[in-house]
């Protein structure tokens, strides 16, 4: 195609694309969620024989009592900070690359941050019991202990899972009106009540940009907060090698980090399966590409800082820690860790000749590994190596967590495949027209 | 109802519409995206940022406020830490003050846009193509042909005129 | 509580006093493996020297009771704070299990009830009445037999007289065949543990912490 921007594509043409993936699915559609669907029952049953058994079940134990619960909460907390970076930072700076982009950032937020929400639960002792920490007037006669930082944590995703659901909502509220107006009866009825009756009038667009301005505004500060949040549930705690201020930024800039590589990884695939190629061109890429190796800087300078910091201190406690990542059991897991987020994508997106469309996506799956494993970096030497080193123990995952780990990425999976099927992955509205007729 | 394909016509309809009398808030204009018109030839004023900043701080002190009833409502001690400090409810403080202004922004965004307001079931709505901006325009008897003329001499490509009771 | 270094032999009558006394979960071998094996008191045991001139030192860690307790604030749920009379109490039935507290006790005394608890035949029938049976999933700790404490004030104020001095004793401190371990009111200046804290060679377990321990253990200076 000659075009080079999506803008310049006529109308019709950009209607045609972006409204087909809503028809109906092909066998490879429904083979996939039907797949997915089946891991996230195994996941199910897995945490069902959890609750019934007790978390014996899994490999936790004394003193290494947070395991991949937490590793994965952290993890799926961490890339829904994908959609806050592109769509409200691109936005907030009028970036136009932004535009088909934004949409697919927002739904990997809020799917992830409802994926990464279940996991508080799944971790608990006593899962049935969760709703204590909710504050509601009980018959213990007690309010939740508010100097938690679960509390906190609490308190930070529900107010990130409000904004950015509304922040998904408010711009998807003019292309469900389009879409009211051509689909079948029922999906037209959900699109109309969904759309509250948009009619496209000056007021309504000012109300929307306005609202959007803020909303970009707020969410922003709301995504930077909750994952220093979630970090301080490790940094409030005097654990050797979590009690560190620098927890905050590092699990900001770790988060942004893999939250950009799963976008990356995202547009890549849904660029092939949904036939975007003229929308999410090589442009899009490159430029995701540079931020995802400008945060890879950003992750080194921060793991570096931290990691001398400890062995300059020399600390009895923190350097058992700190041996058992870089030489001990967990070294393995360390160098690995290194290679993923700092060395694939420095080689691979550094040099220009070898950053393409493919090595992009190579490096998103590096670094999303790679993140997984610092998560787990993080959670189990310093547990294993407790200041008594009478104490110290070893973390062996069960089937039970790899069971639920992988239902939870099957389950994001299945959210997305649905939600690319309902609506429109790219926004519609965002590309404005070819000022003459269409040709 | 007129069509228009090209702003700078609409616009200057609008002038001419807004000299011959006829306010702002009897022009409405209908468009599949966002129209950017120039400043002040058809401005909405808009109180959301106030909204939203009077919002963020109803809803974070009354939260503050609600922890600090909490702890002291049944008192007990943990670890040597205060019973209320605002450096331990800094980070509830913080969110709920987002919170606040998330929900008065959506509240307000819904209120102003006028999508949840009551809706006059007999004023017509157009329905637009893509690249078209369509001005509705209401006034009463006597200036109809007045504001007709106005948007023939514009340039408006479609002009339709309908009568509500 | 004061425990004297000097004279512990290691001997461990203590633990396995506790578990009699506060229905101590019997673990089996590879749960033991995988460290889910409950000891609310344990003897560490720290080797100095080559062989044969081995030197074995021996501290029984078991819940410091801290004032300044890094597990208090962070329950969610209020299941272990600090109780009027100084003690850090963990109320089982408020336990939802975010493992927390766990994670932030520097002596890691805390325990986890991984399964319904079990006892092969006949121990089931040794069970102390007055403790409770902990239910899968809520963390559990040595509570300085706070049954014990429970029946000893009850008895003075029955009897109508102030408490002794010595008179309650927890089942480690009680079962302890060389007299290393004292249990008192640290309030009260006469008593014997409050001299024996006060004395020259009270030393207090990660005390540079700040948590404020609340047992003191007595060892010859270096």
């Amino acid at each position: 195609m000659a075009a080079s921007a999506p803008e310049l594509l006529p109308y019709a043409k950009i209607r045609e694309d972006l409204f087909r993936p809503l028809s109906k699915g092909s066998s490879a559609y429904w083979t996939t969620v039907f797949g997915a669907l089946s891991i996230v029952i195994l996941g199910a049953v897995a945490w069902g024989i959890q609750v019934r058994d007790g978390m014996g079940v899994t490999g936790l134990n004394r003193p290494v009592f947070w395991g991949f619960y937490i590793v994965d909460f952290v993890f799926w907390i961490g890339i829904s900070h994908a959609g806050t970076l592109i769509s409200a930072i691109l936005r907030l700076t009028d970036a136009g690359w932004r535009k088909p982009v934004t949409r697919a950032a927002e739904a990997i937020t809020v799917f992830c941050l409802m994926i990464g929400g279940m996991f508080p639960i799944i971790h608990l002792g006593r899962s049935w019991l969760f709703y204590w920490l909710i504050p509601y007037p009980s018959e213990r006669l007690l309010w939740p202990n508010f100097r938690s930082p679960l509390l906190w944590d609490l308190v930070a995703i529900l107010t990130y899972v409000t904004g950015s659901v509304i922040y998904l909502y408010l711009p998807l509220i003019p292309d469900m009106a389009q879409l009211a107006e051509h689909n079948v009866p029922w999906r037209r009825k959900l699109y109309r009540i969904l759309s509250l009756g948009w009619t496209g009038s000056d007021r309504e667009w000012h109300a929307l940009e306005r609202a959007m301005k803020l909303m970009a505004c707020i969410i922003l500060a709301v995504a930077i907060s909750v994952h220093t949040v979630v970090s301080w549930d490790f940094a409030m705690s005097i654990a050797p090698m979590w009690h560190s201020t620098i927890f905050g930024p590092y699990f900001v800039v770790g988060a942004i980090f893999s939250g950009i590589a799963a976008l990356l990884l995202v547009l890549g695939i849904l660029r092939r399966a949904l036939g975007l190629e003229l929308y999410l061109t090589k442009h899009h890429f490159n430029n995701l590409s540079k931020l995802l190796l400008l945060m890879s800087l950003l992750w080194f300078y921060f793991t570096f800082a931290e990691y001398q910091t400890v062995w300059y201190g020399n600390e009895p406690s923190e350097m058992a820690v700190f041996a058992s990542k870089i030489r001990g059991p967990y070294a393995p897991f360390f160098w690995t860790m290194v290679v993923c987020n700092f060395v694939v994508p420095f080689i691979l997106l550094g040099i220009r000749k070898l950053r393409t469309i493919t090595t992009a996506m190579v490096s998103s799956v590096c670094v999303l590994t790679g993140m997984w494993l610092e998560r787990y970096l993080i959670v189990a030497p310093t547990l294993g190596n407790p200041r008594m080193t009478s104490a110290s123990g070893i973390y062996t995952p069960t089937w039970i967590e790899f069971a639920i780990t992988a239902a939870t990425f099957a389950g994001m999976i299945v959210l997305y495949l649905l939600f690319s099927k309902l609506f429109p992955i790219i926004a519609v509205w965002e590309f404005k027209p070819h000022p003459v007729e269409e040709e | 109802m007129a069509e228009f394909r090209d702003q700078p016509k609409l616009e200057s309809a609008i002038l001419a519409l807004k000299a011959a009398g006829i306010g702002a808030d009897d022009m409405d204009i209908f468009s599949e995206e966002p129209v950017e018109l120039r400043r002040g030839i058809l401005d909405r004023p808009s109180s959301m940022s106030l909204v939203a900043v009077v919002g963020a701080i109803v809803v974070g002190g009354l939260a503050t406020a609600g922890v600090y009833a909490a702890q002291h409502n049944y008192r007990l001690i943990t670890g040597g830490m205060p019973i209320f400090s605002f450096w331990g409810t800094g980070v509830i403080t913080y969110e709920t003050t987002l919170l606040g202004s998330v929900l008065a922004t959506f509240g307000w965004f819904l209120w102003e846009s006028g999508l949840l307001r009551k809706r006059d079931k007999n004023v017509p709505i157009p329905t637009v193509l893509p690249g078209v901006m369509c001005l509705r325009v209401r006034c009463f008897d006597p200036h109809v042909t007045r504001a007709r003329q106005i948007l023939d001499t514009a340039g408006a490509t479609d002009i339709a005129l309908k009568e509500v009771a | 509580m004061s425990i004297d270094l000097d004279r512990c032999t290691g001997c461990e009558a203590c633990v396995v006093a506790c578990h009699a006394e506060n229905n101590l979960p019997v673990s089996s071998p590879d749960q033991a493996e995988k460290g889910r094996t409950a000891h609310w008191i344990r003897v560490d045991r720290y080797y100095e020297g080559e062989f044969p001139d081995v030197k074995v030192k021996y501290r029984p860690v078991l819940c410091q009771q801290c004032d300044n307790a890094p597990c208090e604030p962070v329950c969610p749920t209020y299941a272990t704070y600090h109780n009027p009379e100084g003690l850090n109490v963990q109320v089982y039935n408020r336990c939802v299990g975010t493992f927390y507290c766990a994670n932030n006790c520097p002596y890691t005394v805390r325990f986890f009830n991984w399964f319904a608890p079990e006892w092969p035949e006949p121990l089931q029938l040794q069970h102390n009445p007055d403790v409770a049976i902990r239910p899968a999933g809520v963390m559990e700790k040595c509570t300085f037999c706070v049954q014990r404490i429970q029946r000893g004030k009850r008895d003075a104020m029955v009897e109508n007289r102030p408490l002794a001095d010595g008179e309650i004793q927890p089942a480690c401190v009680q079962s302890c065949p060389a007299e290393a371990m004292a249990f008192g009111d640290l309030n009260d200046p006469e008593s014997k543990v409050s001299k024996l804290a006060g004395s020259g060679r009270s030393t207090l377990l990660l005390g540079e912490l700040g948590t404020k321990p609340k047992v003191f253990y007595l060892e010859r200076a270096k």
